[in-house]
């Protein structure tokens, strides 16, 4: 267990030091809901709705991403290899992946409640009446986003492939599930293809849960990002062969 | 000498590609095993399959008698390796580097701090021990890499080409520190395509070639054959007008290669010839530039059994 904990220790030092992956899940994020807020407002009788649909798909868009930070803590070129000696340690293989997955959940959920602070009362957002189970609801799916973004490294051995691939995915459901823009208003078939995305889905449950004050999605999403998880987890473990660290 | 390890009929493909072919050889408690061969001959493979981190194909290893996969956690405790690349945080400190690496060895507390001075102090950083690795030279980097292997004192100590890419003076450093490390008892296993350096520290020396053990032996049995060689290497202006076999004809000449404008000649050590070698070229009009003459080495025996020189 002490090992565990300092290789955990050591995976989360380098995220909060690695100024790209701060400033992603913070600036970057913070700008986009700021830019795409402000550029819908006309859209909305209250301009104040356009930040609410931003702050909560462009928070769900982060979650999402956090599959790369886990990838880039996992098989990053300058990380790699000092992780290396610890394949050559008696850790042993599950705390190495699994080390990976919690310290990028931890640096990315730590982050994006953060943003969430800052974020809610500067532009009027809410989050329900109870934020915690908006809050509650960001863990297991960014839990599942990084256990995705480390099974992706697991398969393919390599972080840019797993960006790549990963940033692609992500994008695609993003911007079918109506990250960017509603795809209900513009004819039913869009609208069918919307909901087949998973991020529709998790767009709904966070919406449901900050301006309906509904636990309805609450529930199947974070039992079912839950479950994800724990399968991704065995797939790392079925598919982690630390020959791919060489 | 005890036997440590024993490794036997280890073979090992990527792909079609066969890079380890029926290895056996054993490691001696307390003695400096030095891999010599050049680039692609296996040496990193087998250490990777020493350090348990690749699998073999076919074929066991015993450490003091019991397979390693049936004491994997025990047996990697008691390793300590050097990796061929930098494996260290480069926006983290030396101190910080040594105290995360030996703490997954298990050391904390005041055992752990001692580790980690012993093993600046071995590696001549303990003066740059809050300083960032990034800031290091590329030597001071060799030598932190070293001693996060050993902090932990490790019974084995494994060296991928430890000494890649550095100045003299610090390639010096290194080596002096692994004959301290064998005089404290530690048993290390150094791969290098650098003969000079097997020449130094190896008490045994293992040859590789094509994945395969070609000869292992101390440095006397291995130049045992060819002691009573010596070898001439001549540079001349420009070569076309001599050929290998002019040179059978001076008396003691056992080998020739020739290669652009350098010419490389075994012979026998009891028969002064060189006047004669040198006369035979101003025969044929090549202008000498320079001639250098050695006794045989490693690189001679691994010239001998392979047919080319280690950095070919």
């Amino acid at each position: 267990m002490r090992r565990f904990f300092s290789i955990f220790k050591m995976d989360l030092t380098n995220l909060f030091k690695n100024p790209v992956l701060v400033g992603y899940n913070t600036v970057f994020a913070a700008l986009i809901i700021l830019i795409m807020g402000f550029l819908t407002s006309g859209n909305y009788a209250d301009s104040r709705n356009a930040y609410q649909y931003y702050t909560v798909t462009m928070l769900v868009y982060g979650i999402l991403n956090g599959a790369m930070t886990a990838s880039n803590c996992f098989m990053e070129r300058d990380i790699k290899r000092p992780n290396l000696r610890i394949i050559y340690s008696p850790a042993g293989g599950f705390p190495i992946y699994f080390s990976k997955i919690l310290a990028s959940f931890v640096f990315d959920y730590v982050l994006h409640i953060l943003l969430l602070a800052v974020f809610c009362p500067l532009l009027h957002v809410t989050l329900g009446s109870n934020p915690l189970y908006f809050i509650a609801l960001m863990a297991p799916v960014e839990f599942a986003a990084v256990a995705l973004g480390t099974f992706f490294c697991c398969v393919f051995h390599c972080e840019e492939t797993t960006s790549m691939l990963l940033s692609l995915t992500v994008s695609l459901l993003c911007i079918l599930g109506g990250t960017f823009f509603s795809l209900d208003g513009l004819g039913p078939a869009l609208a069918f293809i919307s909901k087949l995305s998973p991020v529709k889905w998790l767009n709904d449950a966070f919406f449901a849960v900050a301006c309906d004050n509904s636990l309805a999605l609450f529930w199947p999403v974070f039992l079912g990002a839950a479950l994800i998880s724990a399968l991704l987890i065995l797939g790392c473990r079925l598919f982690f062969r630390t020959e791919d660290y060489l | 000498m005890e036997n440590l390890m024993s490794v036997s009929h280890l073979t090992k493909s990527f792909k079609e590609n066969k890079v380890l072919n029926d290895v056996s050889f054993e490691v001696h408690q307390g003695e400096v095993l030095c891999f010599l061969g050049p680039n692609g001959a296996g040496k990193t493979t087998t250490i990777n399959i020493l350090t348990a981190a690749l699998g073999s194909d076919g074929g066991e290893i015993t450490y003091k008698g019991r397979p390693i996969n049936r004491q994997l956690r025990s047996y990697k405790q008691a390793l300590g390796i050097v990796p061929q690349d930098l494996a260290l945080y480069e926006e983290l400190s030396a101190e910080q580097n040594l105290s995360f690496f030996a703490s997954l060895y298990g050391l904390h507390g005041p055992a752990l701090k001692k580790a980690i001075n012993e093993a600046l102090v071995f590696a001549g950083l303990d003066d740059r021990r809050r300083d960032k690795v990034k800031t290091f030279s590329g030597g001071m980097k060799r030598r932190l890499n070293i001693a996060c292997a050993i902090a932990h004192r490790p019974e084995l100590v494994i060296m991928d080409e430890p000494t890649v890419g550095i100045d003299p003076q610090s390639r010096n450093y290194i080596l002096d520190s692994i004959k301290k490390l064998r005089d404290e008892g530690m048993t290390v296993i150094y791969t290098t395509h650098y003969m000079e350096e097997v020449e130094v520290i190896s008490t045994r020396i293992i040859i590789m070639d094509h994945g395969s053990i070609i000869t292992e032996g101390t440095k006397k049995s291995l130049k045992e054959g060819i002691e009573n060689e010596k070898k001439y290497t001549i540079d001349i202006e420009e070569n076309g007008k001599i050929s290998r076999d002019d040179f059978f004809t001076v008396e003691g000449v056992q080998s020739v290669k020739i290669e652009g404008n350098t010419i490389e000649i075994t012979s026998l050590k009891g028969i002064e010839n060189l006047d004669r070698i040198i006369a035979l070229l101003s025969d044929r009009g090549e202008k000498i530039k320079n001639i250098t003459s050695e006794n045989a080495s490693l690189e001679t025996v691994f010239l001998k059994l392979t047919g080319r020189k280690l950095r070919d």
